[in-house]
């Protein structure tokens, strides 16, 4: 069953390269920012960047830092640095690394260059929101909450028309916080590159519905860093659209991702950044591709260039953590048919409540409906304190060893 | 005669639903549970329901395992136990309203594995600041009156304004209670404290008030140096020796036999921050033509939960002001394991404690593994020191 080591088990993607480049580049201009009178604004993954950019404003996202640190294995360092000053060991770990880089300068990178601002958006959890409150006080600067209604059923009128008033107001706090004016014709161009790089990277994650596919989400995990941080840059569209080129070259040279893929599935929640790669490798020697999964997805929104305002609201308010279960169960029940999935992989992140706690009813409802099996991962994102390899590695292994 | 409405507040906190099951058999009305404060209480009272507050419990986790990881407070998953196996079965629905990531997801969970016949979120503001956060918790309020009115009946004006005046008048009598403890907290021990505010969320508000200002004269007689001293079962020992002081902080505090050994101690909550205690009492609703207008009022400018976010009212500060104010000289924090906003907080919160110096205990439990004994050997080191000081 385990594939002999004829091929290499990760091939590695060309477009790499340049990807690291920008995002180096990216970090090294944003903390040649600090201190001069450039803005630098912290945000969330799931902020509405596209108003930074229009207003020549940095946005430092401390969630891909953190991905970054747990990558490098330098969450645990960083998260005792915070739960040394009194903040328990069971909040997100994000947050708990970001704080202690912040006091320490630790990390990769030496940490984050210091915010000017911060803009929070609680569509992806309630946690940043605290967090970010937290930072405000360490910085002594202030903080705009984007505050989006979850969807338990359907979205009402009221909500949607808090959103857009909301986004009005962000653009007045830019505007007091920056000094310069806001132009609309400049957000217009930025919606516009914005939207024109989620459809590059949508496209990019639909070259995995071939069969075999030519990336796996471990793949995704790693390149989906620019339509996070910097979408809505010319920079971004034009990378997407040489990975897109990429991943087509090698689907017409039938060049797969994992060398002999048997069986595909799909991912649901962060990934364990501190064990991409022996969780890559694993599924690749047990030929199973990882063909989508549902946080990389999530950055796949639908704006609309006619009405921005209105359609970024509906948009942000929408993402896949701010909505419920069932509405949940439906986008993962698409993802399965679309990518002809044969199973999922669940992480139960102890992280992220959001995203996991639910996670036993939807894996239920999948089984249900479709008859596919659920794999349940005890995990981190970045603590990796109760991570127990072996242990993963023998479910992960009895679970592909039950498709026929 | 306190005595007697101690004793019923006590049998109601034991057997919390015993209370709503008589209800539902001698009216023949809707039982509506809910598990926030912040649940606009006045609108499901008005449609003729009876709101009755979920706290969890003390008991072993079977059935929720299935649908909530073990890193999930323990509030969401007893309760959520309760609910699949039975316990709550006297509720035709329930009621949830947006506060952290935990309630939310439980919600969904709830809605769908539960089985009650009926469910509601009321999706209230993330940011309790600023104009558009304010008229969108108008508009969720009037919402929730809507929509709760297709299955209850529809609410009318009048009849909302007649609840607005109940349970106001419940937490001016609520708050009272609490002015008076803090002029001699000898009055009343604080688990019966929080008995009756926890049985206020249980039972119909209008017999509360009754009870509530009865209780009320016993105590200022006895504040007056009238009438016997306090004898009800629990609040034994007539012994003089003043009680140390303490504030105490957290969500829900349903834990009877733990601030009965911090009585026993030699200490007393002789005010607090939860929840399920003086986050009850206090702010009314302003009376006016618009019902919901006086209900948004009273969320807006109320105790705010860790969940809620305003920059504008520093929490540390507020809880010192409250601190000082009270006379308190050491603080409990007392908190669920899992739950996030509090744990958020707690750092910045105790610097500010210790810059003041007061002293201060962080306690972290899970309802169903609360040990006494070893909860009473820190109560007591804390106190030691406070003695000592
Ligand atoms: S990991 Fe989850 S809890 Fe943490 S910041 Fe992200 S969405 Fe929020
Ligand atoms: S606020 Fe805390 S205790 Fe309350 S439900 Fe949320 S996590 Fe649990």
């Amino acid at each position: 069953m385990v594939a002999e080591e004829g091929r290499k088990l990760y091939l590695k993607i060309d477009a790499t390269d340049r990807m690291k480049q920008l995002m180096t580049e990216y970090y090294i201009d944003a903390k040649g920012a600090e201190g001069t009178d450039r803005p630098i604004c912290w945000i969330t993954s799931g902020g509405p960047v596209e108003f930074l950019i229009a207003m020549d404003v940095i946005p430092i996202y401390p969630e891909n830092h953190g991905a970054m640190c747990g990558a490098s294995k330098m969450g645990v360092q960083l998260a005792e640095v915070a739960e040394g000053l009194g903040f328990s060991g069971d909040l997100c770990s994000y947050a708990r690394l970001d704080i202690g880089s912040a006091i320490t300068h630790g990390g990769p990178i030496g940490g984050l260059p210091r915010p000017d601002f911060l803009l929070c958006c609680n569509n992806i959890c309630g946690t940043v929101q605290k967090w970010y409150e937290e930072l405000a006080r360490y910085f002594e600067v202030p903080m705009f909450l984007m505050d989006t209604p979850f969807i338990h059923k359907t979205t009402y009128e009221h909500a949607t028309e808090y959103v857009r008033k909301q986004c009005l107001e962000l653009v007045a706090f830019l505007e007091e916080q920056t000094g310069r004016e806001f132009s609309l014709e400049r957000f217009a161009e930025v919606a516009m590159l914005s939207v024109e790089g989620i459809e590059l990277w949508k496209e990019v994650l639909k070259t995995a519905e071939h069969r075999p596919s030519p990336l796996t989400c471990f793949d995704a995990f790693i390149h989906m860093a620019l339509i996070v941080t910097l979408r809505g840059t010319p920079e971004v569209v034009e990378y997407y659209r040489l990975l897109k080129g990429e991943m087509e070259k090698r689907i017409e040279n039938g060049i797969s991702a994992v060398p002999e893929e048997k069986h595909r599935l799909i991912w649901d929640n962060i990934p364990i950044w501190f064990e991409m790669r022996n969780l890559g490798q694993l599924f690749a020697r047990n030929n199973t591709c990882l063909v989508a999964d549902t946080y990389t997805t999530a950055w796949a929104i639908d704006i609309k260039i006619d009405d921005p305002l209105t359609s970024m609201a509906d948009a942000y308010t929408g993402i896949y953590l701010n909505i419920s279960i069932d509405l949940m169960f439906e986008k993962l029940l698409a993802l399965i048919e679309r990518f002809s999935a044969d199973g999922v992989v669940m992480h139960s992140n102890r992280s992220c409540k959001p995203y996991s706690l639910g996670q036993y009813d939807l894996a239920r409802m999948v089984t249900e409906r479709t008859g596919k099996p659920v794999l349940m991962i005890e995990a981190d994102m970045t603590d990796s304190r109760a991570y127990s390899e072996a242990q993963v590695r023998d479910r992960v292994e009895a679970f592909i060893e039950s498709f026929p | 005669m306190s005595v007697d409405v101690l004793s019923r507040l006590q049998d109601l906190t034991g057997d919390p639903y015993s209370y709503a099951r008589a209800w539902k058999g001698r009216t023949g009305g809707k039982v509506m549970g809910f598990y926030c404060h912040y649940a606009p209480e006045e609108i499901i009272h008005a449609a003729g329901a009876l709101p009755v507050r979920i706290t969890g419990e003390n008991r072993v986790i079977s059935d929720s395992g299935a649908h909530l990881q073990s890193y999930c407070c323990s509030l969401a998953r007893t309760g959520l136990d309760m609910a699949l196996g039975g316990d709550l079965d006297v509720l035709d629905g329930t009621v949830f309203v947006h506060t952290c990531d935990t309630m939310q997801r439980l919600s969904d969970i709830w809605r769908l594995d539960a089985g009650f016949d009926a469910h509601f979120d009321v999706v209230l503001p993330g940011r309790m600041e600023g104009d558009s956060s304010r008229e969108y918790l108008y508009q969720e309020l009037g919402s929730f009156r809507d929509r709760t009115g297709e299955y209850l009946g529809p609410v009318d004006d009048e009849a909302l304004k007649r609840s607005i005046g109940i349970h106001n008048r419940n937490r001016v009598l609520l708050e009272e209670m609490y002015r008076l403890r803090r002029q001699d907290p000898g009055v009343l021990p604080s688990d019966e404290v929080l008995m009756v505010v926890a049985a206020s969320a249980i039972m119909d508000k209008e017999e509360h008030n009754a009870l509530l200002e009865e209780l009320l004269g016993t105590l200022e007689t006895r504040l007056s140096g009238g009438g016997p001293p306090p004898q009800s079962s629990l609040c034994k020992g007539e012994e003089k020796e003043e009680k140390i002081r303490l504030f105490g902080i957290g969500s829900v505090m349903d834990q009877w036999e733990f601030l009965r050994m911090v009585e026993d101690a030699g200490g007393t909550i002789v005010d607090d921050d939860f929840c399920t205690g003086h986050r009850c009492a206090g702010a009314v609703a302003p009376e006016g033509p618009d019902p919901i207008e006086s209900i948004t009022a009273r969320i807006w400018d109320g105790a705010l939960c860790p969940c809620k976010h305003a920059m504008s009212r520093d929490r540390a500060g507020y809880l010192l002001e409250r601190i000082t104010g009270s006379g308190a000289k050491g603080v409990l924090f007392f908190q669920f394991k899992f739950c996030e906003p509090h744990a958020f907080d707690y750092p910045h919160v105790k610097k500010a404690l210790d810059e003041h110096g007061i002293p201060s205990l962080h306690l972290e439990i899970e309802q169903g593994s609360v040990s006494i004994p070893r909860l009473r050997t820190r109560v007591e080191a804390l106190l030691e020191t406070m003695r000592g000081a």
